[in-house]
This record gives C-alpha cells, sequence and structure tokens, in this order.
C-alpha cells in the first residue's frame, strides 16, 4: 500500500501544478494579439474560451468536362489506358439495365469504370502514333513481293507463339513449343533417299500439301526447342542419305515394288533392239506400261495400256476390233 | 414417443424411400442466397446498382470485379490472382476506411494492376492524395507489379444508390 501511495505521490500529486500551467499557456488568446508577440496569460478568463476552429469543406470543382472546348486534341486529354472518369469524359455516357425508364448516367457509375475503354486509341492518335512510328519503318523488300518469292528464298517457316496474360509473370509453357514447316521439294533427293525420308518422318510429312512439319516441346525452353528442331531437320536428311552395308543385300524379291530398269524386261528390250533402253524412242512407254501392269495389279485397263505399248513398241499396227 | 418407436419410423420411411429415391432430378440448392438482399418492410434498404443484381446477373446486367485473364480457360496463376485481388480488397477497405461506397474493381493488364472504385467527398483532397500514393507505394511493393488506383468521388453516399428495397 504504501508503496502505491508512494507512486501516485511522485506521479500525479506533484506533478499537478505542472501539468495545470501548461495546459493552461497553451490556450489560444484571441482577443488580445498585440504588437509581433502573443501575451502570456498564466490564469484563464471566461472571455478567452476555447473557441474550434470551423471545419471548410473543401470547394469540389465543377466537372472538367463542361470546360472542354470542341476542338481540343483529346489524345492529349487522354494520353493512356485509364479507368473511365466521368469528369474527364465529354460524353453523355450511359451504362446498366433499368426495366423502366433511362440506364444510369455516367456519374458514380462502376459499371463503366469497370469495362475496359479505348478512350486512349481514337482513330486520330493511332495516325499520329503511326506517322511517328514510320520513321523507324523499311520498306518492305522488292525481292520479296509475292508468297512465292517468299517461299523460294526462306523454304523454312518456324512458327512459335508468346502469349500474354494478366499477370506478374511473363513466362508460359505453351511459349515452348516449336513448329518448323518446310516442302519436302526443297530438299535434294534421290529415289531411295527420297523413300527413306519418308519413312523416317512418318506421318508428319503431309502428301498432299507436300509440307514437312516437325513440331518439338520437349525442352523447357523456345531456344532449345528450337535448335532441336533444326538438329532433326539436319539429321533426319543426313540419316536419309545413309546406306547401310546390309541394304545391298536387297534382292529383286524384296523390291516393294517393281522397278523397270533393274529386271528382265529392260534386258530382253535391249536385246532385241540390240541398243541400249535409252536409245530407243518408245522404250519409255513402255516401260510405264509395264510398271503400271506389275505395280497395279491386272486389270482390263492395264493390261489393254500393256498391249498397245508393246504394239508401239513393236511397230505393229494399232489393235482394231474383230467382230 | 420413444426412442425405439423413432428408430422403426426412421427406417420403416428410409425402405419405402430408397426404391424412389435413388435418382435426383431437380437441383440441390433450391435455395442459392449470396448476393441477394431480403426487401425490408418499410422499404427504405438501400441498394446500389452492383447490390441490386444478383450474381446471374453477371455479364448480363453487369459485370465482373475483377477482370484477368486467369479467369479465362488455360488462365495462368488463377489462385494467386483470387488470393492476390481480395488482398487489394481488405487493404484498400482498411486503408480507406468508410470511404468506399461502391465495390472494389481489379483489373489486371499484362503486370499492371488497376485498382477502382467510387468514393465519398469526406476527406480532404489532401488526404486523399496522399492515400492514393500510400496505397499504390505499399500494394506494388507487395505484389510486384506497377499498380495504379483510379478513384471517382461522389459528394454524397445517396449518389451511387440504385433503388430500395
Amino acid at each position: 500500500m504504501s508503496v502505491i501511495t508512494r507512486i501516485l505521490d511522485k506521479n500525479v500529486v506533484k506533478q499537478l501544478p505542472k501539468r495545470a500551467a501548461a495546459y493552461y499557456s497553451n490556450k489560444p488568446n484571441i482577443e488580445e494579439d498585440i504588437g509581433e508577440f502573443r501575451v502570456l496569460y498564466l490564469k484563464t478568463s471566461k472571455a478567452q474560451a476555447f473557441t474550434k476552429k470551423k471545419y471548410q469543406k473543401p470547394e469540389v470543382l465543377p466537372p472538367r468536362s463542361n470546360e472542354m472546348p470542341v476542338d481540343q486534341n483529346w489524345g492529349n486529354v487522354w494520353p493512356g489506358p485509364r479507368t473511365f472518369h466521368p469528369a474527364t469524359v465529354p460524353l453523355p455516357l450511359r451504362q446498366g439495365y433499368v426495366s423502366k425508364g433511362s440506364p444510369p448516367d455516367k456519374y458514380a457509375n462502376a459499371e463503366l469504370m469497370k469495362i475496359p475503354n479505348f478512350l486512349h486509341l481514337t482513330p486520330p492518335v493511332i495516325e499520329r502514333q503511326c506517322a511517328a512510328l514510320k520513321k523507324f519503318c523499311t520498306p518492305w523488300p522488292k525481292a520479296l513481293s509475292n508468297d512465292e518469292l517468299c517461299e523460294k528464298h526462306f523454304p523454312f517457316e518456324v512458327i512459335s507463339s508468346n502469349y500474354c496474360h494478366s499477370s506478374p509473370s511473363i513466362r508460359d509453357p505453351m511459349a515452348r513449343i516449336v513448329t518448323i514447316k518446310f516442302k519436302l521439294n526443297d530438299l535434294k533427293f534421290d529415289e531411295k533417299s527420297r523413300d527413306k525420308y519418308l519413312r523416317l518422318v512418318g506421318d508428319r510429312y503431309n502428301s498432299e500439301t507436300g509440307y514437312v512439319t516437325i513440331v518439338t516441346d520437349r525442352c523447357p525452353t523456345q531456344k532449345q526447342n528450337y535448335d532441336y528442331a533444326m538438329y532433326l531437320v539436319t539429321a533426319l536428311y543426313h540419316e536419309s542419305w545413309n546406306v547401310e552395308a546390309w541394304e545391298e543385300l536387297k534382292t529383286e524379291a524384296d523390291m516393294e515394288k517393281y522397278i523397270w530398269e533393274n529386271n528382265e524386261s529392260k534386258k530382253s528390250v535391249e536385246k532385241l533392239f540390240g541398243k541400249n533402253s535409252e536409245d530407243i524412242a518408245e522404250s519409255k512407254q513402255y516401260a510405264n506400261a509395264v510398271i503400271n501392269f506389275m505395280n497395279e495389279g491386272e486389270s482390263d485397263y492395264t493390261l489393254a495400256n500393256y498391249g498397245d505399248s508393246v504394239r508401239i513398241l513393236l511397230g505393229l499396227p494399232a489393235k482394231t476390233n474383230v467382230l | 414417443m420413444s426412442l425405439v418407436n423413432l428408430k422403426q419410423i426412421l427406417t420403416k420411411c428410409s425402405l419405402q424411400q430408397t426404391q424412389r429415391s435413388l435418382l435426383h432430378t431437380t437441383a440441390i440448392c433450391n435455395r442459392v442466397q449470396s448476393g441477394r438482399y431480403r426487401i425490408t418492410a418499410k422499404k427504405d434498404f438501400p441498394l446500389t446498382y452492383e447490390m441490386a443484381n444478383p450474381p446471374h446477373q453477371i455479364a448480363h446486367r453487369k459485370s465482373w470485379n475483377s477482370w484477368n485473364t486467369s479467369n479465362l480457360q488455360g488462365g495462368l496463376r488463377s489462385s494467386e490472382t483470387a488470393v492476390e485481388d481480395m488482398f487489394i480488397r481488405k487493404f484498400m477497405l482498411g486503408t480507406w476506411h468508410g470511404l468506399f461506397v461502391s465495390e472494389i474493381i481489379v483489373k489486371r493488364q499484362h503486370n499492371m494492376i488497376r485498382v477502382a472504385g467510387i468514393i465519398r467527398q469526406s476527406i480532404s483532397p489532401r488526404k486523399v492524395y496522399f492515400l492514393i500514393g500510400y496505397s499504390e507505394e505499399l500494394l506494388s511493393y507487395w505484389l510486384q507489379c506497377p499498380t495504379k488506383i483510379e478513384l471517382q468521388t461522389v459528394a454524397d453516399r445517396k449518389d451511387v444508390i440504385f433503388k430500395y428495397i
């Protein structure tokens, strides 16, 4: 108990006069501000009662759109993307649904603030920005005036996508995918390597358009996938030109289709005429007829075709219908 | 009624119903209450346009309060965006205490976050400028995205009232 009283005594009782003095001396004195300095009153009187400063509401200016000239430069008023503000846009806009009557106007209309606006991209502004960017542009090369020329000079088409998200990250896993397209005819092949190439690429070759499409997405970045795709293109090409030792062992029985040059038919024609098949004028159509006959199988058409070609080769009169 | 009696009745009921209740053709939630307001007796409960339209009117009569690509199909970091948006709302409501008279709209474009809304003109413009700078600075630091606060002011709370129910 004694401890408490002592603390009380120390803190409260002793400081009482001091506090009172501080309180009085801080009181504002309104009436007698004489001269340069205020007068310090140690004792209060009713005359110098504390008057609270009246709060003045800040003046609210009328909407800016009221003062806008008709021929103002709108691009300077609304230079960039921004949320709709009714006091800045001098248009009588309305937004919202009301069953009866007109929709709510632009003031205090949250719906107008939600929707994205393109007030910063008005046609004159776009025109101005394009004009400003024009000095950085170069003319399109004349040598690439049409699509055929482009394809001729740049046979490889590399397709990759970048994605824009509304997020702090610019990464998107889809951006890693790289697609490479090119025409098979742009690569140099012989019969055998072409066949091998087609076997290697499988369904990546579209026989209707003649395009080979390679899609790579196994690496984590676009650059790596592009490099891998280019590696694939190179490796496929060179691999298709490779000839293994065992491929030489392929006999006529292993052929997947009939090739006239390798067969008895050519030898017998050469024997018959006593010269090379290239020198015989009619050998070409004869060879085609035989190839068709062997590859497509025996049918009325191929058979008749074969008969005709033999007649031409041997210089016999054309077949007449015997009744 | 004793407990045993009750049990018997219940088992009877369930036995009868099992035959029928295997297939439900009606929706489970017949009573949906969120975002809807009850009509008061005096018809003096104020509603803003946002409150006056229930959630099923979103994209018909009113639009979303959060605009981002995470909500779209295949959008990335949807959970993070939702949590961040909620955080922004909480922060704004607390910082601008009792000042917002509309929902807080959070719009995202690339890494930019735009926070929009309607406030009352009850504090001095100086304080409003301070709070704008303060909120922008802190939100940009926390979310690591440039944040912009784009506000509209109204003189009176009643300016945003759409109807009374």
